[in-house]
């Protein structure tokens, strides 16, 4: 039983949510954020900003300093226990014991999920590692490991998805086919998805807003509201309508850079 | 001359790999063996391989009832001490925090010299096969806790992440990650310890077993049988290696990789002096309180169950404490003539053949399977070889030191050394340094931590070498003062000696682990952090 068959996929409210590291490093400033429900959602930001570290505490990985973090009204430790969000991480953490069904079936059982052998075929088959299925992660390149993950974080059918940078070491042409593959399979379930990414296209294209943080500690520089129609296409980013929206995040993503500005709501 | 090496050495495993296979250089082996044996006849030192196999073939009978006898007590000492060895990284890994404490305490009973704690042992348990099953236990269990402990930290925190994202505790990353990612570890350990178990097992016969390799060993040596000495010693030689290969193939086809390289993390990495301090404080109360417990928990003899009272007022407040201190201080001295330069030695020419065999690489494909091979054979079983070869005298001693160092110390250096990075190197070649320049600025800081990890374990190594060589054939130095006051009785002496050679190989184990902080904090921060 899929834990979305039971829930609606949650919003994500984070109120006054604040990281200060032991040793006196500010990761993340006081911000409010709400991440709508069913939606997707691109953080973007210089590196070292603070934003792995927003998702890592939305995922109850990292506590916060201060401030609390709701997720469909619960708190990230619950969602968790119900196995309603999972994660694809920058290093895709694959079992190195295990091949790459062998890792989402691992996580399967830690979500106590039931999910179809055939299913599970074709999320490989989606993320194109067909006839990789029982091999082990040693033998796959950077990028085909990464796509093994995000089979393996879209294999419990969460309704909350926590992606970051989860297309870092695939090559642009793979990622220009996952990127029209991938947010049909969450938009299909409503799976409410939070991205984290370095690629100001990449997260225009699949997203339904990208918001702009600073530079360390984190502040909100921008929120952009993404309408480009869905589906979309690879000639999506080549629009001239996804053009302007690139330019309007550089902007904000360079004046983030230059310098500490004074914290501005969202929404 | 058996090259040779104890396992209770080296926590380090191969990658097993035989690459060239050690064929070549087994035979090259064997024919200078033969040759000198036809040689030396009329010397009474050497048995060529055709006579040690007329003897074997003559008198398989005794030999195979040894054996069984030896296997039997290994196998039973090897399955005691690595459960003893599961369980004691267990409680590190429940309570961290004692994690320094668990590992003090298993280094200082790792370090009491077996010579003397075999005639304890044989004293508490009577006869039979306690005290061989008890040392060959002792012999294991530290070698397989070492390389557990590393490799129940080895797994990245992002695959704990992982479990943790889908709201699962520590039990279930014990279960998926931690347990599965320490398993190349374990079985790294379990090679080594093999060996070293049948090691331990002999050493107990030494004491006064019924039957069994180490009691044939005895024999061979006070009638001077030369072809006996020699065939025990090829028979103890060829199990260790076969254990050893056996486990290795084992662990590959359930690992399906060949186990890691492992380095044993310097102790008591980082934090505060004065906690590392605390911590050696607290070792000590534990340790001084279980052997006193001990000996009240069990009622023991105070005849010979001596406690931490009585060896404190046997070497200060009795009133032949100075001749006791005398009698302790001379025998060490004489020791150390010995180890010192026979560990310095082996140090040395283990870490400069390596580095030879880097710049002749041609060579190292030979040698290598070779070393991983012999530096599972029990060279303490050797012992009296290398005593008739070289007689009773400094330079048999000091070799049998130097050669039970050199092996370990050779393969990890060798390890090390290959271990190089790659992308470094590549740097190097695209400013077309010489071979020279690579090993000064990559090859050699590259080795650093497998040589300081080997010099730390060669310590415990090297006292327990030079302690068997004294008290089965020179007659000389601690080691034959234990066995002589084992014999005599006199277990206040024998207890005070023994305490004193645990702590000083405590100490020395110490010292080396400061110097290796020292150095790894410059060339290798990641190892100590």
């Amino acid at each position: 039983m899929a834990p979305e068959d039971t829930t609606p996929p949650p919003k994500v409210v984070c109120t006054a949510l604040a990281k200060t590291f032991g040793g006196g490093t500010e990761a993340v400033r006081p911000i409010d954020l709400t991440f709508a429900a069913g939606r997707t959602t691109a953080l973007v930001g210089p590196s070292g900003c603070g934003k792995s570290t927003l998702l890592r505490m939305i995922a109850g990985l990292e506590p916060p300093s201060a401030g609390t973090i709701e997720i469909g009204g619960a708190p990230p430790a619950e969602t968790r226990r119900r196995a309603g969000l999972s994660m694809a991480f920058q290093d895709p953490s694959l079992l190195p014991w295990r091949s790459v069904r062998g890792n989402i079936e691992l996580a399967l059982r830690l979500a106590r999920c039931r999910v179809a052998q055939s299913e599970i075929e074709q999320l490989i088959a989606l993320v194109g590692l067909d006839g990789f299925a029982d091999t082990r992660p040693a033998e796959l390149s950077g990028g085909m490991r990464q796509r093994a993950a995000m089979a393996r974080a879209l294999a419990t059918r969460p309704g909350l998805l926590l992606l970051d940078e989860p297309f870092g070491a695939v090559d642009e042409l793979t990622r220009s086919q996952l990127a029209q593959d991938l947010p049909r399979i969450w938009q299909a379930r409503g799976t409410t998805t939070i991205l984290v990414t370095h690629s100001v296209s990449e997260a225009v294209c699949l997203s339904d807003r990208v918001i702009v943080l600073s530079a360390r500690p984190a502040e909100i520089v921008d929120d952009i509201r993404i309408d480009l129609d869905r589906p979309r296409l690879e000639t999506t980013a080549r629009s001239d309508a996804a053009a302007l929206l690139i330019d309007r995040v550089f902007a904000a993503l360079a004046s983030g850079m230059a310098a500490a500005r004074p914290p501005v709501a969202a929404q | 001359m058996t090259g040779a090496v104890s396992g209770r050495v080296d926590i380090r495993s191969g990658t097993g790999r035989i690459a060239t296979g050690p064929v070549p250089g087994v035979l090259l082996i064997l024919a200078a063996w033969e040759a000198g044996g036809r040689l030396l006849t009329e010397a009474f030192v050497l048995a060529a391989p055709s006579e040690v196999a007329a003897y074997l073939v003559q008198e398989w009978a005794l030999m195979l009832r040894a054996l069984g006898a030896t296997l039997g007590n290994a196998a039973a000492g090897f399955a005691i001490g690595n459960l003893a060895a599961v369980a004691l990284a267990g409680i590190a890994l429940i309570w961290p925090r004692a994690e320094r404490v668990v590992t003090g305490l298993a280094l200082f009973v790792f370090c009491l010299p077996l010579v003397a704690t075999g005639p304890i042992l044989r004293v508490f348990f009577g006869p039979g096969a306690g005290p061989q099953i008890a040392l060959a236990a002792l012999a294991v269990y530290y070698t397989t806790l070492i390389p557990l402990l590393v490799g129940l930290r080895a797994a990245p925190d992002s695959w704990f992440d992982l479990v943790h994202s889908y709201g699962r505790g520590r039990l279930a990353a014990l279960v998926h990650v931690r347990a599965m990612a320490a398993l190349p570890y374990l079985f790294a350990g379990l090679q080594i310890a093999a060996p070293a178990a049948f090691l331990g097992a002999m050493v107990g016969e030494f004491t006064g077993a019924e039957r069994g390799m180490g009691v044939l060993t005895i024999r061979a040596i006070r009638a001077l049988d030369v072809e006996m000495t020699w065939a025990l010693a090829t028979v103890a030689t060829a199990v260790s290696i076969l254990a050893y290969l056996a486990i290795g193939s084992l662990a590959r086809r359930i690992l399906l990789e060949a186990p890691p390289v492992i380095l044993a993390a310097p102790p008591a990495a980082g934090g505060h002096r004065s906690a590392a301090w605390v911590d050696g404080m607290l070792v000590l109360a534990v340790a001084l309180g279980l052997w006193a417990g001990a000996i009240r928990v069990f009622d023991l003899n105070p005849f010979f169950a001596k406690g931490p009272g009585d060896v404190f007022t046997a070497l200060v407040l009795a009133p032949d404490a100075a001749d006791t201190r005398a009698a302790i201080g001379e025998a060490l001295a004489e020791t150390a003539v010995f180890l010192l330069p026979g560990y310095l030695a082996g140090l040395v020419a283990g870490a400069g053949l390596a580095v030879l065999l880097v710049l002749v690489p041609a060579v190292a494909g030979i040698a290598m399977p070779l070393a991983i091979a012999l530096r599972s054979v029990p060279i303490v079983t050797t012992a009296p070889l290398v005593v008739l070869l070289l007689g009773r005298g400094a330079t048999g001693t000091i070799t049998l030191v130097a050669v039970m160092v050199f092996f370990p110390t050779f393969v990890a250096c060798l390890q090390g050394l290959r271990q190089a990075p790659g992308q470094i190197m590549a740097v190097l070649d695209s400013y077309a340094a010489g071979p020279l320049t690579r090993l000064v600025r990559v090859r050699i800081p590259a080795m650093l931590p497998a040589f300081f990890a080997s010099a730390r374990m060669a310590v415990p190594a090297s006292i327990l070498a030079v302690t068997v060589v004294e008290w089965l054939a020179t007659g000389s130095g601690i080691g034959s003062l234990m066995a002589l006051s084992a014999s005599l009785s006199d277990y206040d002496m024998l207890w005070s000696a023994v305490v004193l050679v645990a702590a000083l190989s405590a100490l020395g184990y110490g010292a080396v682990g400061w110097a290796e902080r020292r150095v790894l904090a410059r060339y290798a921060p990641e190892q100590i952090a």
